[in-house]
């Protein structure tokens, strides 16, 4: 540290400082509204019964009663398990897709909105659109997905209604939603990578695909990295496109973590128990938040 | 010369697969919502209406009150931007001008907060919400959407801030301004373009949220757009004519938002990820 930080404050920089925290007052109000009041709530609740359907009980303290629950509760391990699923298929997924993208959009065309709107809709459609569209794609009689078939003189599947083809069909709208966005990341991180790399190794006889194995993989791996991360964030409490295109069936075999935590208080009315899955889902999306926060870490007011 | 021309096939083909991902189903979706019901019955499926009819409009603007979740989307988006983009631009201000201690720590602390996952909100809030008598109103969705928004409108608006220099707000405030002075007239319209790509970003969020909105403001009336057609049940079956028309008339206006800024919103939207 060097001096002119150590030395004391005179009465302006004092003034700056109490309006920069007043400056930051009404944000971290608003979280503190939005998040960590709520948040504290829900931990208070997932140590307590509360069972809307059964007022009579009243909340008693129940100490890990519930996290102990959700030991033996089969359809919450299916959910987690199925979780774990979508984020291994579509994360991946919309990476190599998205990867794809950036590469065919990264050319120098003479009109570039299509290309752009190409990429920005898909991210800009809400996700429940994007499962009721794939939801029509999949639909037994008039969907695309059955008329190709059809068309090569298969038999129609019922997609929707048979888990492993349910399966297969939330994780193409899932990667179709939000592979544009990773592209969009992707895009940016190819335009920064100087033409001359590849004028050089041109020059050394290197062909296209040494020069995507040696150049560009390696310079997009910054971002690739933020890609993943968000991609996951986001996998984690994958709800939208899977209630939008099965609500969890046939039987429970689409259901995700954060479907399971909507049903069981929402329907079931089960608050105590909900918030003890609410509580085990915040503090495995809180450990890839900091390995994003960490990687991302830098001081605003240096520049 | 043919070498040449063989590649602009190459360049344009590249392109059209790209454009043709992200519009096919919009597209697809446009040509269902004006086909005939007897049309959709029909195996093998048609791909253009051979009959076009905007029956399927009507019905979606008589039979369901689309209008009504159209202006409570509208007003939801509208008004979590305002508060997301004000209390991030003035947390992002302090971050970087006004030399607070550990800046950098106060915000990773904020991203860190604002980055909770909503499911886990969802149950405390709908009890905080229906404590203070605000669910199926506007405000039990506003609040929460400002915050969904806040680490993308914070970090875009820190990387604008940070290019305007210094001297031009102290000249300001030799002048007579006071620092908010020189932030509301010096700043502020410098940077015009960081915040309204802050608000549009903001804007899509919020006009995007489905979970909590399902949650926090469940009945018909006080329904926005994704939840309103998501919920919208037919007599017997889903009635997908209706519901592509319903799909299309939510899917133009932020086509418009998009159309029109789509500049900004790449740059706002890659900024906080690739400067890391």
């Amino acid at each position: 540290m060097s001096d002119a930080i150590r030395h004391r404050l005179t009465p302006l920089e004092r003034a700056e400082r109490r309006l920069g925290f007043a400056m930051l007052a009404p944000a971290f109000l608003l979280l503190a509204a939005v998040v960590l009041y709520p948040i504290a709530e829900l931990i208070r609740n997932s140590f307590h019964f509360n069972h809307l359907a059964q007022p009579w009980m009243g909340t008693p303290f129940v100490g890990f009663e519930n996290y102990v629950k959700a030991l033996g509760d089969d359809r919450f391990h299916e959910a987690v398990l199925h979780t774990v699923l979508y984020i291994l298929v579509t994360v991946p997924g919309a990476v190599v897709i998205g990867l794809g993208l950036a590469l065919l959009a990264n050319q120098p065309f003479r009109v570039k909105w299509p290309v752009r709107l190409g990429l920005l809709l898909p991210w800009a459609l809400p996700l429940v659109f994007a499962g009721l569209i794939f939801r029509w794609f999949f639909e037994y009689n008039q969907g695309i997905a059955n008329a190709m078939l059809r068309g090569l003189g298969l038999e129609p599947l019922n997609w929707l209604t048979s888990p492993g083809l349910a399966f297969f069909a939330i994780c193409l709208a899932i990667i179709w939603k939000s592979s544009s966005f990773v592209a969009l990341v992707l895009l940016a991180g190819l335009q920064t990578i100087p033409k001359s790399f590849y004028e050089a190794a041109e020059v050394d006889g290197a062909t296209k695909w040494q020069q995507f194995r040696e150049i560009t993989l390696p310079m997009l791996r910054p971002a690739i990295f933020v890609a993943l991360i968000f991609r996951t964030i986001t996998a984690i409490q994958t709800f939208d496109i899977p209630y939008a295109m099965t609500n969890g069936g046939p039987g429970n075999s689409t259901e995700t973590l954060a479907m399971y935590i909507h049903k069981t208080t929402v329907d079931f009315l089960d608050l105590g128990y909900g918030s003890a899955l609410a509580v085990l889902m915040f503090l495995v999306s809180a450990v890839i938040t900091s390995v994003y926060l960490r990687h991302t870490r830098r001081d605003p007011g240096r520049h | 010369m043919s070498l040449l021309r063989n590649r602009r096939v190459l360049i344009i083909l590249a392109g059209l697969i790209v454009a043709a991902n992200g519009f096919f189903p919009a597209l697809w979706i446009l040509f269902t919502s004006f086909k005939t019901e007897v049309e959709l019955m029909r195996v093998p499926i048609t791909i253009i209406p051979q009959a076009p009819t905007i029956e399927n409009y009507i019905r979606v603007f008589v039979d369901q009150p689309i209008l009504r979740f159209l202006f409570n989307s509208v007003v939801v988006a509208v008004l979590s931007t305002l508060l997301c983009v004000t209390c991030s631009a003035l947390a992002a201000y302090a971050l970087v001008r006004l030399r607070l201690p550990g800046a950098g720590v106060i915000l990773s602390v904020l991203l860190a907060i604002a980055m909770f996952p909503l499911i886990s909100m969802m149950v405390p809030l709908f009890q905080v919400m229906r404590d203070l008598g605000l669910l199926n109103t506007w405000w039990a969705l506003i609040f929460p959407h400002a915050v969904l928004s806040m680490p993308v409108c914070t970090l875009v608006l820190i990387s604008f801030f940070q290019d305007i220099p210094r001297d031009l707000e102290n000249a300001a405030m030799i002048d007579g301004c006071t620092r908010l002075g020189a932030l509301w007239h010096v700043v502020i319209p410098l940077t015009a373009p960081g915040v309204f790509t802050a608000g549009i970003l903001a804007f899509v969020n919020s006009w995007d949220e489905f979970l909590l909105a399902l949650t926090l403001s469940p009945r018909v009336a006080s329904r926005t757009l994704p939840v309103g057609i998501t919920l919208y049940q037919g007599e017997f079956s889903f009635p997908w004519p209706i519901i592509s028309a319903a799909l299309i008339v939510a899917i133009v206006p932020i086509c418009i938002v998009i159309a029109i800024f789509q500049e900004r919103v790449v740059s706002g939207l890659t900024s906080g990820g690739v400067k890391g």
